[in-house]
């Protein structure tokens, strides 16, 4: 039998799959715009999130300013769009290439540090990063860029157009999709058992005969990537970008969406995102105080379920392993 | 005779932390093979030089050679790849990992570096090695529980383990028996003698009768100084060496 937190990894896998499945079918036959729109930015938020939680909940990292290279990819693949060629995978292969380079970079940077210091100089690296584009009138300053191309995407089944809300979802899909599955990749190498090893115990790994400064590095590289591939859908779907994306509050909401999802699980953060964008629009239609609200929610999960919803799930499938006695 | 070579060898090392003199111009030699033991008091400066050997702290002077190659200044995980290994006097395993998983990340040098982007089932090596120790070391009930979950007992043996993963031909064990009870520090003495004759161990040891037991060599440190080396019988005659350790009483 497989072990709990497998299962309950496997079941939010399935119960994701399926409601998107079920949503682009009715979504589509209703000609529904403003649930998928809605799902396809929660499953961009959500990209960013399991990049958060590929640093805290498996190397043991809390990244406070993962909104740099959410931002980065967003501001990148507006550019690209904008001015080069409206092109799906060029914006793609650029911003990949390109926030490997910067990952790499600022991974000299922040990983001088632990703990807590990490979490300031990442925050600290976002926040310098931000009000530089604040305050570059060729990026927009502080209104961003506007007018970014609606794209036509070339794929084995014919050109989708990304207007239409139902297509571009299924891209989103697809392209989240793929990056967890190189995440869960990652996971089955033993590069990935060295990241659990260093979030477990960094001071042993020396003497097993690794040193932690390397594969910190690859994860934090990746972890660049997957947030700036996850931001480049961003001027996609809304067709601008703004200096907004950088702060802050977009890095916080992502902490927050990994804790309310399940830390170290991957999965979690994108279920996270689903609920957190669900209930902010949700509660946002009956109050202007929807903050409030979603702060409440955020403090009954952790006090109740500290591991989010997928460690909820997981001590229900241990429970039921224990109980028909390790079957 | 291949006993009598020299595998590790200090030469006038030296440690201080601020004004204290934790480690004060100490030289030895190990031998190959059979168990080498440092006892001494508490604050004797034991575990330190067991840091300076290997690699936690760097000396502030002296030489460490291990195979007559200089390593003083090489990092833990160099000293790994030449053959030396150490465990820890608090346990110190990967806790929220399982057992297996334990073994296996301390296996995974075996392995050359170009696997470590490819599935895990390419490493035969490492699990082959890692179900060859939970054997050994009478794990396998444990397979997939976290280190944490361990008794005490158990954490230690899987402390020692983990250390001889990469089959290392020099072992440094610090207070192996640490915490341990009776019979399972009997059980741990077995173990060492028995690995004693396959490679070479250098113990630090609070347990006087056990060290006198299991060693072919003995060296006795004192507030950082080396204040006596010498089979067993020596060192317990040696009136130096029972003044400082073994009481007044008994000198």
């Amino acid at each position: 039998m497989l072990n709990p937190q497998v299962r309950a990894i496997r079941l939010i896998e399935i119960l994701l799959l399926v409601s998107a499945v079920a949503l682009f079918a009715v979504g589509s036959i209703l000609g529904d715009t403003f649930f998928l729109r809605l799902a396809t930015e929660s499953l961009i938020f959500g990209g960013l999130a399991m990049s958060v939680d590929l640093l805290l909940g498996i190397v043991g990292l809390l990244s406070l300013g993962q909104a740099l290279y959410f931002g980065f990819g967003a501001y990148l693949s507006a550019l690209v769009l904008k001015e080069v060629s409206p092109s799906f995978f060029l914006a793609i292969g650029v911003v990949t290439l390109s926030s490997i380079v910067l990952g790499w970079l600022a991974s000299f940077v922040a990983l001088r540090s632990k703990g807590v210091y990490f979490a300031l100089i990442t925050f600290g690296l976002a926040q310098v990063a931000a009000k530089a584009v604040y305050n570059t009138r060729s990026l927009g300053a502080s209104d961003g860029m506007m007018g970014v191309p609606i794209l036509q995407i070339w794929t084995p089944f014919g050109v989708v157009d990304a207007g239409h809300p139902g297509a571009f979802f299924i891209i989103t899909l697809l392209t989240i999709g793929a990056l967890y599955s190189v995440l869960k990749y990652f996971l089955t190498t033993p590069m990935g058992s060295i990241w659990h090893a260093i979030r477990s115990n960094e001071d042993r790994l020396a003497y097993v005969g690794y040193k932690s400064k390397e594969p910190k590095q690859v994860a934090f590289i990746l972890a660049a990537v997957v947030a700036a591939v996850s931001g480049a859908l961003y001027p996609m779907l809304r067709g601008f970008v703004s200096p907004e994306l950088m702060f802050f509050s977009v890095s916080g909401n992502a902490v927050v969406t990994v804790v309310l999802g399940g830390v170290g699980t991957l999965i979690g953060p994108i279920l996270g995102s689903v609920l957190l964008t669900s209930f902010k629009s949700i509660i946002g239609t009956w109050t202007v105080h929807h903050h409030i609200v979603i702060g409440l929610i955020f403090v009954v999960v952790v006090v109740s379920a500290p591991k989010g919803i997928a460690g909820l799930l997981t001590k229900y499938f241990g429970k039921n392993h224990s109980h028909k006695g390790g079957e | 005779m291949k006993n009598m070579e020299v595998i590790l060898k200090a030469k006038s090392l030296s440690k201080r932390f601020g004004g204290l003199t934790a480690v004060d111009d100490v030289s030895f030699a190990v031998t190959h093979l059979g168990v080498t033991s440092i006892i001494g008091p508490n604050g004797a400066g034991k575990s330190t030089l067991f840091n300076l050997l290997s690699g936690t702290f760097m000396a502030d002077s002296g030489l460490v050679e291990l195979d007559d190659q200089n390593i003083t200044r090489m990092s833990p995980e160099g000293r790994l790849s030449c053959g030396m290994a150490r465990s820890f006097q608090i346990t110190n395993l990967f806790f929220d990992l399982s057992v297996i998983d334990n073994l296996r990340i301390a296996s995974q040098a075996l392995e050359p570096r170009s696997n470590l982007f490819l599935p895990l089932s390419k490493s035969t090596i490492a699990i082959n090695r890692a179900n060859e120790l939970l054997e050994e070391f009478g794990l396998q009930e444990c397979h997939d529980q976290l280190a944490g979950a361990l008794s005490h007992g158990q954490q230690r043996r899987l402390e020692i383990a983990v250390t001889l993963a990469t089959r290392p031909k020099l072992l440094l064990l610090d207070e192996p028996t640490q915490g341990m009870s009776q019979g399972d520090t009997q059980d741990t003495a077995e173990l060492i003698k028995h690995l004693g004759s396959k490679i070479t161990v250098l113990l630090i040891e609070h347990d006087v009768d056990l060290v006198m037991d299991l060693s072919k060599m003995v060296i006795v440190m004192a507030q950082g100084k080396k204040l006596a080396e010498g089979i067993p019988s020596d060192v317990r005659a040696n009136p130096l060496v029972q003044t400082a350790y073994f009481g007044e009483e008994l000198a």
